[in-house]
């Protein structure tokens, strides 16, 4: 022991080469050692979730700064970085990344793109929330300005990723959750995405609410057009289903008898309350123009042509006000068409004749009430007989075989009356008619059959020369 | 600690030999010897250092071209212990062989 104190006393002159050492150690190693603490420390966080992290290293000590979505995952994160080996003191930098309140987050589409405004939760969340708008919006644009922030309402992630497959369907409109209210405006890309927007709303998560749903879907439109030239009615547009496709077929095939009908109405939801109602009645309104064209856009029944004759002109203009479902809209722009020439009293009876082959006056069941399909088909003979003004007309009433004949023959009389007095009503004098009711006795065809039947029950235009 | 040797072993060994060697030397050495009182003196001063490391007070490269700069002297110092103990031997075993 006594040796080492005596050599100890000796051992200083190597201290100038230690210190040589030292300094060129120093200069050497600081870099490369604060390079590979940096990389060992950013390592240490690789599984913590934090935003903005930053690690700065002076010799052994690290400033870390990061904003940490919990109280938790910030201690951890030091705690982390505490433990790197050959770390010495940690200058903690972190904090907690802001609160929202209240939390919002929205998702708006133009023509172009998507943009992601607003904040989410974590940043597994943005990236989730990310991809699923890529997913859903295949082949759009999507513009990401999400910020970081807490505050956000439990399953938020789940709700997001459900109103973007809601902004799928728009065409323009944004989708906002505030806190855990939901709203969606805009307007919807097809026909029925406003009815289907609001069906998958319904599969919210639990906790979140519809605070608006204000998306409109584009109109909802149906157009018929009634062309003399080519004697057709072309139909396009939608239904909302087979049924009232049927029905509304059935009801222009009745109201058109003597036109060709080209049928284009192809299927789709969203047709406003209402519709085959007010689609019919506009039919019905179109029916009596001689040349026309209907758009049923939404709740607004437009209907533009020519009628027949003044008073048809204005019956129609007042008729589809008053007839269309509540809350419909008509808007009628018709003009009277111009008179026909003059014709003879045999042309005249032609023409009679031809129209009542062709289609025939409906009345409703055992009654002299004329069916409103009739209205198209009494409105032509209204102009015929506007043509031959010098010849008197026998308007003829004739019934099918079943039931009493006493029946059958005042109800022929009084079907004949009703036509008369629609033709009286048009505007033409009462003193170019008579009527007769024949009853059953002149059957044109067996009273067997139901086809038979059909054609026993008619009216019939006997032209007679004016006195 | 660990960390610091693995990533320095290299001047650690540097400074051992450096010890080795002054240790080796100072058996035999004839100069100047620095007295007890210094000694004593620069072990305060030595105890002093090593406490304000541990301490951690010294913030930055600072703080760590210090620890650097004891770690060197702590395997100096070592080296000089063993070089002076082996050289000690090897001067005994010379002077029994001459007798």
């Amino acid at each position: 022991m006594h040796g080492f104190y005596r050599w100890s006393a000796k051992w200083w002159p190597g201290l100038i080469p230690l210190a040589i050492l030292w300094v060129v150690a120093a200069w050497v190693s600081t870099i490369p050692l604060e390079t590979d603490l940096t990389a060992r420390s950013t390592a240490a966080l690789k599984n913590t979730i934090l935003d903005k992290s930053q690690i700065t290293v002076a010799g052994r000590d690290v400033s870390f700064s990061a904003e940490a979505f919990s109280e938790d995952g910030r201690r951890s994160a030091v705690s982390s970085v505490e433990a790197t080996p050959g770390v010495r003191l940690v200058n903690d930098e972190t904090r907690l990344v802001a609160e929202a309140k209240p939390f919002v987050w929205v998702a708006e589409r133009d023509n172009v793109r998507v943009t992601l405004w607003g904040t989410a939760p974590l940043p597994a969340s943005r990236g989730r929330i990310v991809e699923a708008a890529r997913a859903a919006l295949s082949g759009t644009e999507v513009s990401d300005r999400m910020g970081l922030k807490r505050g956000a309402p439990v399953r938020f992630d789940a709700a997001a990723v459900l109103l973007l497959d809601q902004v799928a369907k728009l065409k323009e409109g944004k989708a906002v959750i505030s806190d855990t209210n939901i709203s969606l405006s805009g307007m919807a890309r097809d026909l029925g995405g406003r009815e289907a927007i609001a069906a998958a709303l319904k599969n919210l998560p639990e906790g979140f609410t519809v605070a608006a749903n204000d998306v409109k879907a584009p109109p909802y439109v149906v157009q018929a057009n009634k062309d003399p030239v080519t004697n057709t009615l072309t139909l396009s547009g939608y239904v909302p289903d087979n049924t009232i496709h049927a029905a509304l077929a059935s009801a222009a095939g009745r109201k058109f008898g003597n036109e060709k009908i080209v049928d284009n109405l192809k299927a789709s939801i969203g047709a406003p309350g209402g519709f085959a109602a007010a689609v019919t009645t506009a039919l019905g309104a179109l029916s009596r123009l001689s040349t026309g064209t209907l758009v049923v856009s939404d709740r607004e029944v437009k209907l533009s042509g020519d009628a027949l004759y003044e008073v048809a002109a204005d019956q129609i203009r007042a008729s589809l006000a008053r007839e269309l479902p509540q809350g419909w809209q008509a808007k009628a722009e018709v003009s009277v068409k111009p008179a026909a020439a003059p014709v003879d009293a045999s042309v005249c009876q032609q023409l009679f004749v031809q129209n009542l082959t062709k289609g025939r006056i409906r009345f409703e069941p055992s009654s002299a009430s004329i069916n409103v399909d009739s209205a198209g088909l009494l409105d032509r003979l209204v102009e015929i007989a506007m043509r031959c003004p010098n010849v008197r007309v026998e308007i003829a009433g004739h019934t099918d075989g079943d039931g009493d004949a006493a029946f059958n023959q005042s109800l022929s009389e009084k079907r004949a009356l009703a036509v008369e007095e629609y033709l009286v009503k048009a505007g033409l004098p009462a003193d170019r008619f008579s009527t007769i009711g024949y009853g059953s006795t002149q059957p044109i065809a067996t009273n067997d059959t139901d086809e038979g039947k059909l054609q026993n029950r008619r009216i019939e235009f006997v032209v007679r020369q004016a006195p | 600690m660990t960390y610091l040797a693995m990533f320095h072993w290299g001047w650690l060994l540097g400074a051992f030999l450096i010890g080795f060697c002054m240790g080796w030397i100072a058996v035999v050495y004839r100069g100047r010897s620095v007295s007890r009182v210094w000694i004593q003196r620069l072990s305060v001063i030595a105890a002093v250092i090593v406490g304000i490391a541990i301490a951690k007070v010294v913030p930055g490269r600072f703080g760590y071209w210090l620890d650097l700069g004891l770690a060197l002297f702590g395997f100096y110092l070592v080296g000089c212990a063993i070089g002076s103990w082996l050289r000690d031997i090897v001067v005994v075993r010379q002077q029994a062989r001459a007798t």
